[in-house]
């Protein structure tokens, strides 16, 4: 190793020691615990009785964030595609301008906002009853796994969408322009044309937003924390009500897999577009 | 004269405060191929973009075969445009993207695969159906780009400077290619150029456009010979301009202090010839000057010649040192005389 590749990693090593210490570590460590028994020996013991306890709230977080997923993508769509497509220079003004709000407000912010909104007495409530569409005898509270549905929704699908509103600008304007003058609608050019164009960035933004949707504590707690609930409440629950950690590690361990699923199919993407690059 | 195929008639276009189509009519017989020639921003891309529905006018009409298709979305308008950046679809192979307004007209599979089996052959592409974009010349892609505008037999065929991103050599070859195929399809073509020479190949007619107005519309002979303003002469080559009064049989600088408004004379570099020192020439414009630059064009020189405070430019066959004297003719024939503009 010469004299520039030793003042290379000099530069370096802070930050590789960051990530070790603060990251690596505690992963490797976590994944550890979530194998040993009381007496020190390997176990699945923890993973049992995480299955035992939790296979519902797994597969309930699977689907939530699933059907966030699908809701996310189709609603960043349907905004991107109106910003790219659209042809009132003021309406798409007022969506540009509207579509970014969420991206700024946090989860528990969301959460709380969300609350006031979908309870039995709500907000959404007061208005539909208020309009007629609904009677108030059959007023129900959304604070279930749809609240949670709602609240993902709305936190995350401006950011997919400021992703793929980008992309979809980024294609060739004259692309859209031959497919409308051969005779494509604009609904044919939104899903021929420009999507297929921007596929990718959709697939890492929704990806992106599936990994960050899993690990949220804050929105299931305040909104769904009874069973089934999410993994990320019951991994809190093990570690506050019963210091549980060997159960919490290996909860922990299943989110990962789900997460790492995301990830393959990030890095697949990523992957692929650095060979057609 | 048969009716016109395509009407523009008194159309504006304004993007905000700036004009950029100012009352431009023109018509267009049917099969025949139309150049729009101009600078850049001289309106012509926006003419054709009006035409094709990408532009809404803000004044005048346009009518195919006489509908008119003024306010008629682009995808309803039956044109099909052929774009500069030839704008083929890279997430789909050749064939996609030659029957893709097929595909759109709701022709059935069997009719489009026929119909594209038909262009790649009339193109000189058979077998790169399957071909990605990606992996193709780029006048192959020139190629594509036209059967996918073809393909749908459109009413009339819109090319917006088609041949600026072809090196010279292919761009020679496929002019007369295009004009051939423009002729056996009999289709009616509007072309968008800013390179004269390729408007004169290409054109039944050319629309010298200036500043958003149609300066001149004739053929390209007529263009070329006998244009009807200094713009339109400049534009056309004869780029030499000198101010002109007329004495007796010839034309002459006009002496210091001169009355009378002089005029001014365009010619082409090319029909200059050097004379001799003593010779004068019946008529014509003789003017004496000194080399001031030398450019080597291969098969003869180009000089530019300072006389009289004048700048022109000829071609000659013969070297020439700068600072070198001589005396030029300009016959009468290749004079164009135009009033000086206020």
């Amino acid at each position: 190793m010469n004299e520039r590749s030793w003042a290379g990693l000099a530069l370096a090593l802070p930050a590789l020691l960051v990530v070790v210490t603060f990251f690596v570590a505690p992963l490797l460590m976590s994944a550890v615990l979530a194998f040993r028994g009381k007496d020190g020996g390997l176990t699945l013991m923890h993973f049992e009785k995480a299955i035992e306890f939790y296979s519902t709230d797994l597969l309930f977080s699977g689907a939530i964030v699933l059907v966030s997923t699908a809701a996310i993508g189709a609603i960043a769509v349907a905004i991107a595609g109106y910003l790219t497509l659209g042809e009132n220079p003021r309406t798409v003004a007022i969506l540009r301008w509207l579509y970014r709000w969420p991206l700024f407000i946090p989860f528990i912010v969301t959460a709380q906002v969300m609350r006031t909104f979908l309870a039995k007495n709500g907000m959404l409530n007061h208005v539909l009853t208020g309009v007629g569409l609904l009677d108030p005898l059959q007023a129900q509270s959304l604070l279930d796994w749809r609240g949670i549905v709602v609240a993902f929704v709305w936190k995350q699908a401006p950011f997919v969408t400021l992703l793929v509103a980008g992309a979809m600008a980024a294609v060739d304007r004259q692309h859209i322009e031959a497919a409308r003058n051969l005779g494509a609608s604009r609904w044919r050019v939104l899903f021929e044309i420009v999507l297929p164009q921007s596929r990718r960035t959709l697939m890492v933004g929704l990806v992106l937003s599936f990994v960050t949707m899993l690990s949220v504590l804050s929105v299931p707690l305040m909104i769904n924390p009874n069973s089934p609930t999410m993994l990320t409440v019951d991994i809190a629950y093990r570690i506050n009500s019963h210091g549980d950690y060997a159960v919490a590690n290996a909860l922990c361990l299943m989110s990962l897999a789900l997460a790492s699923l995301g990830a393959w199919f990030y890095l697949r993407e990523a992957a692929r577009k650095a060979d057609g690059a | 004269m048969p009716a016109p195929y395509l009407v523009a008639e008194n159309v504006s276009v304004a993007y905000g405060p700036v004009r950029v189509l100012d009352r431009v009519s023109l018509d267009v017989a049917r099969g025949e191929l139309v150049a729009l020639l101009g600078s850049s921003g001289c309106g012509k891309t926006t003419l054709l973009r009006a035409i094709a529905g990408f532009v809404r006018p803000t004044d005048g009409r346009i009518a195919v075969d006489g509908r008119d298709i003024t306010h008629t979305p682009p995808e309803a308008r039956g044109t099909a445009m052929m774009f500069q950046s030839y704008a083929l679809w890279p997430h789909m192979d050749v064939a996609a993207n030659i029957g893709y307004g097929l595909r759109m007209r709701g022709a059935a599979r069997d009719e489009i695969a026929r119909r594209v089996d038909e262009m790649l052959k009339l193109l000189k592409l058979e077998g790169y159906g399957g071909r990605a974009i990606s992996a193709l010349s780029g006048g192959q892609k020139q190629r594509v780009a036209l059967g996918r505008a073809l393909a749908v037999d459109p009413s009339v065929l819109l090319l917006d400077e088609p041949m600026s991103n072809l090196d010279y050599r292919v761009r020679l070859e496929l002019r007369h290619e295009l004009r051939a195929l423009q002729k056996r399809v009999g289709i009616t073509a509007i072309y968008v150029t800013h390179d004269r020479e390729e408007a004169l190949t290409l054109a039944d007619r050319i629309a010298v456009i200036d500043a958003g107005r149609i300066a001149q519309l004739g053929t390209p002979d007529e263009v070329f010979h006998r244009p009807s303003s200094p713009f339109v002469a400049g534009f056309m080559g004869a780029d030499n301009a000198v101010d002109v009064v007329r004495a007796g049989e010839r034309w002459t600088r006009p002496p210091p202090g001169a009355a009378g408004a002089p005029v001014r004379a365009h010619f082409r570099a090319d029909r200059a010839r050097v004379v001799g020192a003593g010779e004068t020439p019946a008529g014509g414009l003789v003017l004496d000057g000194v080399v001031s630059q030398r450019v080597y064009l291969g098969t003869e020189y180009r000089y530019r010649v300072r006389s009289d405070g004048a700048d022109f430019w000829i071609e000659d066959g013969a070297r020439r040192d700068e600072g070198t004297s001589l005396r030029v003719h300009v016959p009468d024939d290749a004079l164009l005389v135009f009033p000086i503009a206020a």
